[in-house]
């Protein structure tokens, strides 16, 4: 057999394929050491080990161990949370540190976790089991965990944990009211007693001077005008604030300012942030509502105000701002004056007659007049004569000694 | 256990003859030039190499294998890209979660995905490197073999260059995020600004008019079949090609030096080189590269080096996916532009130029993305296409690294990638919201978050 020819490599080249067979081992053993990098795996360990001191070895062989899931079909959820938070389903544990503390039994009757899951009431990102990720404190996940330590970011007033309503409320949205959901119920009866709908459409019905608020939880944060907001740019801050101040961060809205404290704010702001679409599987709500239906006595009022005297001022849209107390007409705003007695306000302020005034509007209402409501040269025609019949009717009202108290 | 121990060891007795290869397993260590040569012609996998390799094609120095860097690279997303087939659904419903859970909680999942993820970038990059190597040492020009179409070998590789951007870019889409989402839709918008068949272009690519299902559909088998398929197919045939050129081209280069004879003046075409070794004028006489002292044994020679650079490769992505997190941004939401939009970063450059050349002249706006989205890129790959064809300089610089009679057009080469390589990096690291421009020591505007 011939021997072989040299070569002039293999010296240095078979150290270096040597290397790198131990660069590779070692390449290999790094990942299999990052998977196992989970700190879930500590948080079972030791709550085996308070189970065993509490209840015996017995009861602690029974924790879970590995990765958990609850998957909900119908709102396409698989929550792992309960992989750190093995305590949930435990008694004994209600006063442990977190995550080894016992959920709170009131609201898993109604919720019970193998049904509903964890993150479609606590927000955070199911999908994960490192705690970063899980409570959405990552880059990326829009859904933060709706806890103690959000609220205290927006320095909520009363409740610091109130954030988690807004969740009630993506399935309670069409109750009025909803056990447990102080704030929301709050702003459900501030939506109800401020007139909102007067320019909004909510749930389908409203006026439709300002945005269609319905799905306005759904708008992306990137979509609000930021500019004059100082502080948190988000999507809820930017909400408290305007609620607070409607012309501070919009210079040129016609939304008037209610002065709302900030509870309200805070409240509204929650609220809305709710109105959003979710997955919804009606089988998981049986008993709640989902419409939104005025009541008897609502609806009489509305059928009233639009049928009575005033009914012109009400269909064109000018009771938003203005009440027409003398023919039953109440307006939800109130920033404008009574019409009952235009006819002599207008020649006080502005020295013209009603007639002019219309015809040529100058000030708040030339804007409203050629914005928000258009009239023909009829339709003003019949505006003046519906003024002067309303202070007609103030004048002899007046003269009986039973004249309503107007807002100027 | 004796016949496995059979065929892994030489039987004493086995007779030398031609055609009877006395082990089936190839040697690590040949202890003569007929058992190193048996181990080519007895292996399917390494029966492509020749038995004997031109000694100074291995060198580190010339190739700096990026081929092999390459083809190991596409080894390893083909088999990382086994398993995600399995564990990933095509359905813009659960394409997102499927993702998160190959992420969260399959075992190993997060550094499957990492692997390809981090594969995939290296192979544009060790691709595109492959063929600057190649022009810049002219090694797509044919130097004394015979019967040699390098050019040809040339042009498969672009191809090749532009399947791997393809498939890069098909992947991209897949996980249905942000990122996946808004990427696509500025490729192919900016396919869709050529002149007349352009939506007609855009409408083919992803399927209909927006962006959806029948998008991803197309982008998943394109990605897990057909490119791969293609790049498969053109892969073998570029090896093939190799081997019929004679070896890398420094071979053709060396043989003729190592002559030691001098090579006259060239009076006119007729008396060139390759006119030379064709044989119209024998006043050269060429060397055989396949001298013993010029060549080494594939086995274990090149096996070993091969070796080298494929497990290398293999380590480095390894350790960069166990390091480097892949991103999963939001799921994609087609009303929602993330700002900025950007596209893959291979891609940026060519944004970067369709904004450059995005001219506004009061309200009329002349677009840039016809001329940087498609003539500028198209005349570039043409130009490549058809570039050994035009190329004039002699076969002498056939695989070497920076000879004088190449020097304008490694020049023009190298301004050009040069040109490509800024106009990335702006379009990577300084371009902010709005595509605005922000130098790295400027803090871009907070991006603001719902709750």
């Amino acid at each position: 057999m011939e021997k072989r020819t040299g070569s002039p490599y293999p010296k240095i080249d078979r150290p270096v394929l040597a290397l790198v067979g131990v660069v590779l081992v070692i390449s290999t053993a790094f990942f299999a050491w990052s998977d196992r990098q989970h700190d879930y795996r500590y948080y079972q360990y030791q709550f085996r080990q308070m189970v065993a001191e509490k209840f015996g070895a017995d009861l602690a062989a029974t924790t879970s161990s590995g990765i958990q899931q609850v998957w909900v079909p119908g709102l396409r959820r698989a929550d792992r949370c309960t992989t750190c938070h093995v305590a949930t389903n435990w008694k004994g544990f209600e006063t442990a540190e977190e995550p080894w503390r016992t959920h709170p039994v009131e609201p898993l009757k109604a919720h019970p976790v193998e049904t509903f899951g964890c993150s479609a009431c606590h927000g955070g990102q199911g999908w994960a089991i490192d705690t970063a990720e899980a409570h959405g404190e990552v880059a990326h996940w829009e859904e933060p965990l709706l806890g103690e330590g959000l609220g205290e970011s927006y320095s909520l007033v009363d409740n610091k944990k109130a954030l988690m309503q807004m969740n009630c409320n993506i399935c309670h949205r069409y109750e009025r009211e909803t056990a447990g959901a102080d704030m929301i119920n709050h702003a459900k009866k501030l939506v109800q007693d401020k007139g909102c709908r007067a320019c909004h459409v909510v749930n389908g019905r409203g006026g439709t001077i300002g945005p269609d608020l319905t799905w306005i939880g759904d708008k992306a944060p990137e979509q609000y005008e930021y500019g004059r907001l100082s502080g948190q740019k988000t999507a809820f801050a930017w909400h408290v604030a305007h609620f607070k101040d409607p012309r501070a961060l919009v210079q040129d809205t016609v939304m008037p300012n209610f002065h709302f404290s900030t509870k309200d704010a805070q409240a509204l702001s929650m609220l809305v942030l709710s109105w959003k679409r979710a997955e919804f599987d009606v089988a998981l709500y049986p008993g709640v509502a989902r419409t939104d239906p005025q009541t008897a006595e609502e609806r009489k009022a509305e059928e009233d105000m639009r049928t009575g005297p005033g009914g012109w001022f009400v269909q064109t849209g000018c009771f938003v701002c203005h009440s027409i107390s003398v023919f039953g007409v109440k307006s939800p705003a109130q920033i404008g004056p009574d019409l009952s007695i235009a006819v002599e306000d207008v020649q006080a302020r502005f020295g013209r007659t009603i007639d002019d005034f219309i015809r040529e509007p100058t000030g708040t209402m030339s804007v409203v007049l050629s914005r928000q409501i258009i009239l023909t040269p009829e339709q003003k025609q019949v505006a003046i004569e519906k003024l002067r019949q309303a202070f007609a009717e103030y004048q002899r009202l007046k003269a009986e000694g039973n004249a309503p108290s107007l807002s100027r | 256990m004796a016949t496995i121990k059979g065929l892994l060891k030489r039987s004493p007795d086995t007779p030398e003859a031609p055609g009877v290869h006395p082990q089936a397993l190839w040697s690590f260590r040949p202890r003569s030039d007929r058992e190193a040569g048996d181990a080519i012609v007895s292996n399917l996998l390494l029966h492509w190499f020749p038995s004997k390799v031109y000694k100074p094609s291995l060198d580190w120095s010339y190739s700096f294998w990026l081929g092999t860097a390459s083809a190991a690279l596409f080894l390893l997303l083909v088999v990382s890209g086994l398993p995600l087939l399995m564990l990933y659904v095509p359905s813009v419903e659960r394409a997102y979660q499927s993702v998160k859970d190959i992420e969260y909680v399959v075992t190993f999942g997060w550094w499957i995905r990492a692997v390809h993820r981090i594969s995939a970038h290296l192979m544009v990059v060790a691709v595109a490197l492959h063929l600057v190597r190649v022009f810049l040492t002219g090694a797509y020009k044919n130097g004394v073999g015979q019967g040699q179409c390098r050019e040809w070998n040339w042009v498969i590789g672009v191809v090749m260059l532009l399947l791997t951007l393809f498939l890069s870019f098909t992947g991209y889409l897949l996980p249905w995020d942000q990122l996946a989402f808004w990427a696509v839709t500025v490729g192919t918008n900016i396919a869709s600004s050529i002149p007349w068949i352009g939506p007609t272009v855009r409408e083919l690519l992803i399927g209909g008019r927006t962006i959806e299902q029948a998008t991803l559909i197309r982008f998943y088998v394109l990605h897990c079949i057909m490119l791969p398929g293609a790049l498969g197919v053109l892969f073998a045939y570029h090896m093939w090609r190799v081997r019929k050129d004679g070896g890398l081209a420094k071979a053709d280069h060396e043989a003729v030096l190592a002559n030691q004879q001098p090579v006259p003046p060239v009076a006119s075409k007729t008396y060139t080189l390759l006119g030379v070794a064709r044989g119209t004028a024998p006043t050269v006489k060429v060397t055989s590269v396949e001298a013993p002292d010029l060549t080494v044994s594939a086995v274990p020679d090149l096996t070993r080096r091969a070796a080298i650079v494929v497990l290398a490769t293999f380590a480095l992505v390894s350790i960069l996916a166990s390091a480097i997190p892949s991103p999963l941004e939001e799921p994609a939401n087609a009303l929602v532009t993330p700002n900025p939009a950007k596209a893959p970063w291979y891609f940026l450059w060519l944004q970067e130029i369709v904004t450059d050349t995005t001219i506004r002249i009061g309200s009329f706006t002349i677009n840039g993305a016809f001329l940087g989205g498609v003539i500028l890129p198209g005349l570039l790959i043409t130009l490549l296409t058809v570039w050994p064809w035009l190329d004039r300089s002699s076969a002498l610089s056939t695989g070497r690294w920076f000879p004088k009679d190449r020097r304008t057009q490694n020049a023009m080469f190298l301004a050009l990638v040069l040109l490509v390589l800024v106009f990335t990096v702006i379009g990577m690291f300084l371009r902010g919201p709005y595509w605005n421009f922000y130098w790295p020591w400027e803090a871009w505007p907070e991006i603001p978050a719902r709750i």
